[in-house]
């Protein structure tokens, strides 16, 4: 099955949830990364003039998925920017994950981006990374 | 007493109910949640949990509070007041909101419905313009680090020094804009960077500009209302929405790291992962207190340069400026905050959390304009049905905390709203009824629709009769502006 995300329409009322899931752990993230880009914008009207490289490093699956999808936020404030896509890789060593990921989209523009939230941070409400069935899943709640 | 938990609710009266402290293990206080009994009932299974889990915080003192217009939050609920023991009690970044001092603030003016109808579209676009909204907006107002100290610490003080407002704008907010223990250096460097440009900015999701009319008809306490400098006669008035924006955000999610970490060296548990929280007194508490305020500050401020612009955005379609238009404040009140607030039980760190401070009648803390009726208590509804101008009072100090409601409440997920109707054709529908909206993003006019909210009259009904606040007037939208 390929990598997914749904947005709920019964979590978190004021905000913002969803389930990611696919089959590896990349995948789960790459699904992630893919609703909290389109939380914010349609990546499809959005450039890839602005570019940023990121590295997290955690002992925590889940943590390190968090980490990473704040970066989202952070950026779009910090450099006011909305994102087309995102790529990342993951290394396991010595009880480590290293996430070695780049965001990439343009400056904010309301002429030609479909905008949507401006979503201001990932919370741990309801947040969980598991494996069930083979499958890599995780709920997130975007605080918006 | 049939709604959404299983634990044993009771009436105290017809709009305030009791979760008594046998209802779950660790509850050191009773929970109380006000509304009507069809209120309580359409309330969602979160705030029961959630009201419950906030009595079991150590320090909290006589309940755990929930008003009308609660629903389910992070940690806290939506709604949710708690006050805690400055000594024995705790702080909590899920007490007050990510969006720290997200508030209300009302300005009034000496124009009409008629006067302002032939230019309506106008003046929409110019605030549209003046007042960014939405996705990555940036502020007009340049801040280097040593200015954005300088609001952190001074609040809506620094802008009045700016020239962004007049000097007696200070006198009817909330601690005067600024609150004291502010202290830059509590706060990430994360934080700052994400919220250096914002100042100005209304942002997204439930926050907006409306400007609002106030008829005749509409008025409940002419006396009150006046002293407000509202007058009726279809006189406009402009509310505006929103709060510290990102940095605010930042601020709450470093020091939930912080908590996180450092609850189990104070012995303390929690019910709920967004409830971390550190004794007030100890270090990680107080400098999330500092930081806390610096959030705090900038929020005042950024609604004082909103106001600014407002002002500046109604000089250009009138011709007149601001003083010329009666364009003065009425008052600007937080709906996300802790402070120390001294009540029977001593001093207390109050937190509300989608609720409204809401002093009565010779309270000190009023300015003096305001001391013998009380304070100006701003409630936002949907962009659809209309807003509230209440008014604080001694029951409520009494009772609550000196608390009340913020809004209406939400009773529809935002994703849910969007499948039920499209942004174009909502805004197209409240044109025809006579409100004129402009969005950014029309996925989230739609999320903002009227039906996804509460009835907020019956809202407002609710926290009267439980004699928490009083009507003043109904403001009724005929223009919005949202992200």
């Amino acid at each position: 099955m390929p990598a997914s995300f749904l947005f709920l329409d019964d979590v978190a009322l004021a905000d913002l949830a969803f389930d990611a899931e696919g089959d590896s752990v990349p995948e789960v993230f790459e699904a992630a990364s893919n609703a909290v880009m389109e939380a914010m914008a349609d990546p499809k009207t959005v450039g890839a003039t602005w570019e940023r490289c990121v590295e997290h490093v955690a002992a925590d699956l889940a943590e390190l998925l968090f980490d990473w999808l704040s970066d989202f936020v952070y950026w779009k404030d910090a450099a006011g920017v909305v994102f087309s896509r995102a790529s990342i890789s993951l290394i396991q060593a010595g009880g480590q994950w290293t996430l070695a990921g780049t965001l990439i989209g343009e400056p904010v523009n309301q002429a030609t981006q479909m905008l949507r939230n401006d979503v201001k941070g990932v919370t741990k409400h309801l947040y969980r990374l598991r494996q069930d069935n083979g499958r890599w899943r995780v709920r997130v709640v975007l605080d918006v | 007493m049939k709604c959404n938990t299983s634990m044993r609710v009771v009436r105290i009266s017809d709009d305030v109910w009791e979760i008594p402290v046998t209802e779950k293990s660790g509850m050191l206080v009773p929970a109380r949640i006000y509304g009507t009994e069809s209120i309580l009932r359409a309330m969602d299974t979160g705030v029961f949990e959630q009201v419950t889990n906030v009595a079991c915080l150590p320090g909290i003192r006589r309940y755990a509070l929930c008003m009308p217009d609660g629903h389910w939050g992070y940690g806290f609920p939506i709604g949710g007041v708690a006050a805690f023991d400055v000594r024995s009690g705790i702080i909590s970044p899920g007490g007050v909101g990510y969006d720290v001092n997200c508030g209300m603030r009302l300005i009034r003016t000496d124009l009409t419905l008629e006067e302002v109808q032939p230019k309506l579209e106008l003046l929409m676009t110019e605030l549209f313009r003046r007042v960014p909204a939405g996705v990555g907006a940036s502020g007009f107002v340049s801040m280097d680090r040593p200015s954005f100290d300088r609001v952190m610490t001074q609040g809506a003080r620094w802008c009045i020094e700016q020239g962004y407002g007049w000097h007696r704008d200070l006198e009817r907010m909330e601690q005067g804009g600024c609150l004291s223990g502010a202290d830059p250096d509590k706060v990430s460097d994360h934080a700052v960077t994400r919220g250096r440009n914002q100042l100005g900015t209304l942002g997204s999701g439930n926050h907006y500009l409306e400007v609002q009319v106030v008829s005749n008809d509409r008025m409940f306490a002419p006396e009150v209302a006046a002293a407000f400098g509202i007058t009726g006669n279809d006189q406009i008035v402009i509310m505006v929405h929103c709060g510290s924006r990102g940095f605010g955000h930042q601020v709450a999610s470093d020091y939930l790291k912080v908590f996180e970490k450092a609850m189990p060296r104070y012995g303390i548990t929690v019910k709920d992962q967004q409830l971390a929280c550190a004794p007030f007194l100890s270090e990680e508490g107080q400098d999330y207190f500092a930081a806390m305020n610096c959030a705090a500050n900038t929020a005042f401020a950024n609604r004082q340069v909103i106001t600014h612009q407002i002002r500046e955005a109604f000089a250009a379609v009138f011709g007149r400026s601001g003083e010329e238009l009666g364009m003065e404040l009425v008052y600007d009140v937080a709906h996300n905050i802790a402070k120390v607030e001294r009540y029977s039980e001593g001093e207390l760190v109050v937190h509300r959390k989608g609720a409204t401070r809401a002093l009565g009648p010779g309270s000190p803390d009023l300015p003096a304009c305001y001391r013998s009726v009380g304070q100006p208590v701003i409630c936002g509804g949907s962009m659809e049905t209309g807003s509230y101008l209440l008014v604080g009072t001694q029951r409520a100090t009494d009772d609550t905390f000196g608390s009340t409601m913020h809004g209406s409440g939400r009773t529809m997920s935002r994703t849910q709203a969007k499948k039920s109707i499209r942004g174009e054709q909502l805004q197209q529908q409240m044109k025809q009824r006579g409100i004129l909206v402009k969005a950014v993003s029309m996925s989230g006019l739609a999320e903002e629709a009227g039906f996804a909210y509460k009835n907020i009259s019956e809202v407002v009904e609710s926290v009267e009769r439980a004699g928490i606040t009083k009507k003043v007037a109904e403001l009724r939208p005929i223009g919005n502006i949202k992200g």
